[in-house]
């Protein structure tokens, strides 16, 4: 059996007295789809931001893809491997084109693979008529799929989306919704922290959730 | 007293191109540009190391450069003078009273006024561009600069600012400067001898000047802002 692509080991994160997360392992498989659940508060928001090498903890250790580290030393190279888009994702202001290509110019690629690749991801998310419109113009819906757009289109080994469809109207939702479908059918490896009934319902989402700081995988 | 004729007389001395008019005019708009140029990235830099790191004194540090705000400039000048002066530990390069001496009373002037700006422009940034751009692989440097280019009209703002301190700076040019006719004369120093001396048509003509390019860089930085605004 091949060994996970992320293994957490007795990761604890507390502010002050009050312990947020205590997660004694918490495997996530290559290729598979998870929805991570709990009551607010609960710390699904952390959890993603300490995968992202956004926040630390202050004890426990991560594997990746064998390899193993502490938080405090997050390698640069997993930012690459790595994709976080917030609960409200952030669009530069420049141009959607210029948002899309981010991430591909701060990987190295060559001028026609990073074009190809954001020809795509604007066809992935249905974004042709958008294209021309500045971020800040666009809808909640559309900055939602240009995020996912903008994340998938790096190819990562991971991908954690935290409540993408929150604050989203019904056609919003139901777009970001076929987008994360689309993920698990491209056997991505994603992790979706969520509140919304329709998110936890996908097909082929297995189920993990967050309670008084303990993880549990529920279904598969 | 009568306004109207030296106001007249003003305009037909601007519309003369009179070349001594002229060069000071230039004197003024090169040094004032260099300065801003030569300061612009270290104190940008500074800014943002500033807004952005946590480290012990980042506090005193930053009340320092609020400090340097208020600063009488005759004082930054009357330091200026005393490290450039012939026995000043920088005498040797003979910059005291030449253009360079009056760039570099700009630089120190205008210094805090970027830094200061610059805090406020990144302290002000959605904390969401940063962690984006880092999120997409960019390294830190990377981020900083996409962090930067995303507080783009604060920034300008802040050169725009230091800009306009620097050219209507007297009392710093005149004490590294000297006013020396026809070498670092320049539009303020011109306007404040020119008054003295009772020749208000120069002055006036001086002083349209200096109103015109601040208008004009305002003018120009308002409809950056403007257009930064519909994207």
């Amino acid at each position: 059996m091949s060994a996970p692509l992320v293994l957490l080991r007795g990761l604890r994160k507390a502010y002050g007295e009050r312990v947020l997360l205590d997660i004694g392992q918490l495997a996530i498989e290559e290729g598979g789809a998870y929805v991570l659940v709990g009551a607010n508060g609960s710390g699904k928001t952390t959890l993603l931001r300490i995968l992202a090498g956004l926040e630390t903890a202050q004890a426990g250790s991560m594997s990746f893809r064998g390899e193993q580290f502490g938080f405090a030393a997050y390698p640069e190279r997993l930012r690459r491997e790595i994709a976080y888009v917030h609960q409200h994702p952030y669009l530069f202001h420049t141009s959607l084109g210029h948002n899309l290509e981010y991430g591909l110019a701060c990987r190295g690629l060559a001028a026609a693979e990073r074009a190809r690749r954001v020809a795509d991801a604007i066809e992935w998310a249905g974004l042709q008529a958008q294209l021309a419109t500045p971020p800040a113009k666009l809808s909640g819906g559309e900055k939602q799929r240009a995020a996912l757009a903008r994340a998938r289109a790096l190819d990562p080994a991971l991908l954690l989306f935290d409540e993408p469809t929150s604050n989203l109207d019904r056609v919003g939702r139901a777009q970001t919704l076929a987008l994360l479908g689309q993920l698990r059918e491209e056997r991505r490896t994603v992790i979706v922290a969520c509140h919304d009934r329709e998110v936890m319902g996908l097909d082929g989402f297995a189920r993990l959730r967050l309670d008084d700081g303990w993880v549990t995988l529920q279904s598969g | 007293m009568d306004l109207l004729e030296p106001t007249h007389q003003a305009f037909q001395l601007l519309f003369s191109g009179d070349p001594e008019l002229l060069r000071i005019i230039w004197l003024s708009l090169w040094v004032s540009v260099a300065a801003i140029a030569l300061a612009a990235a270290p104190s940008i830099a500074l800014g943002f190391l500033l807004a952005k790191k946590r480290f012990p004194g980042q506090r005193a540090a930053v009340v320092l450069v609020q400090a340097l705000l208020s600063f009488p400039t005759v004082v930054i000048g009357l330091v200026i003078y005393l490290l450039l002066s012939r026995r000043g530990p920088l005498g040797s390069y003979e910059l005291l009273f030449t253009p360079w001496a009056i760039m570099i009373g700009y630089m120190v002037i205008a210094f805090p006024i970027l830094v200061v700006f610059t805090i406020s422009a990144v302290q002000g940034a959605d904390p969401r561009v940063y962690e984006t751009a880092r999120c997409l692989g960019a390294d830190r440097l990377r981020a900083s600069i996409t962090t930067l280019w995303e507080v783009r009209f604060g920034i300008l703002a802040a050169v725009v600012n230091g800009f306009g301190r620097a050219i209507s700076e007297v009392g710093c040019a005149v004490m590294v400067g000297g006013n020396i006719e026809g070498l670092t004369r320049n539009v303020p120093t011109a306007i404040a001898l020119e008054t003295t001396k009772g020749d208000f048509a120069q002055g006036i003509a001086l002083g349209f000047v200096l109103m015109v390019v601040a208008l004009v860089v305002n003018v120009l930085l308002a409809l950056l802002q403007g257009e930064g605004g519909l994207t």
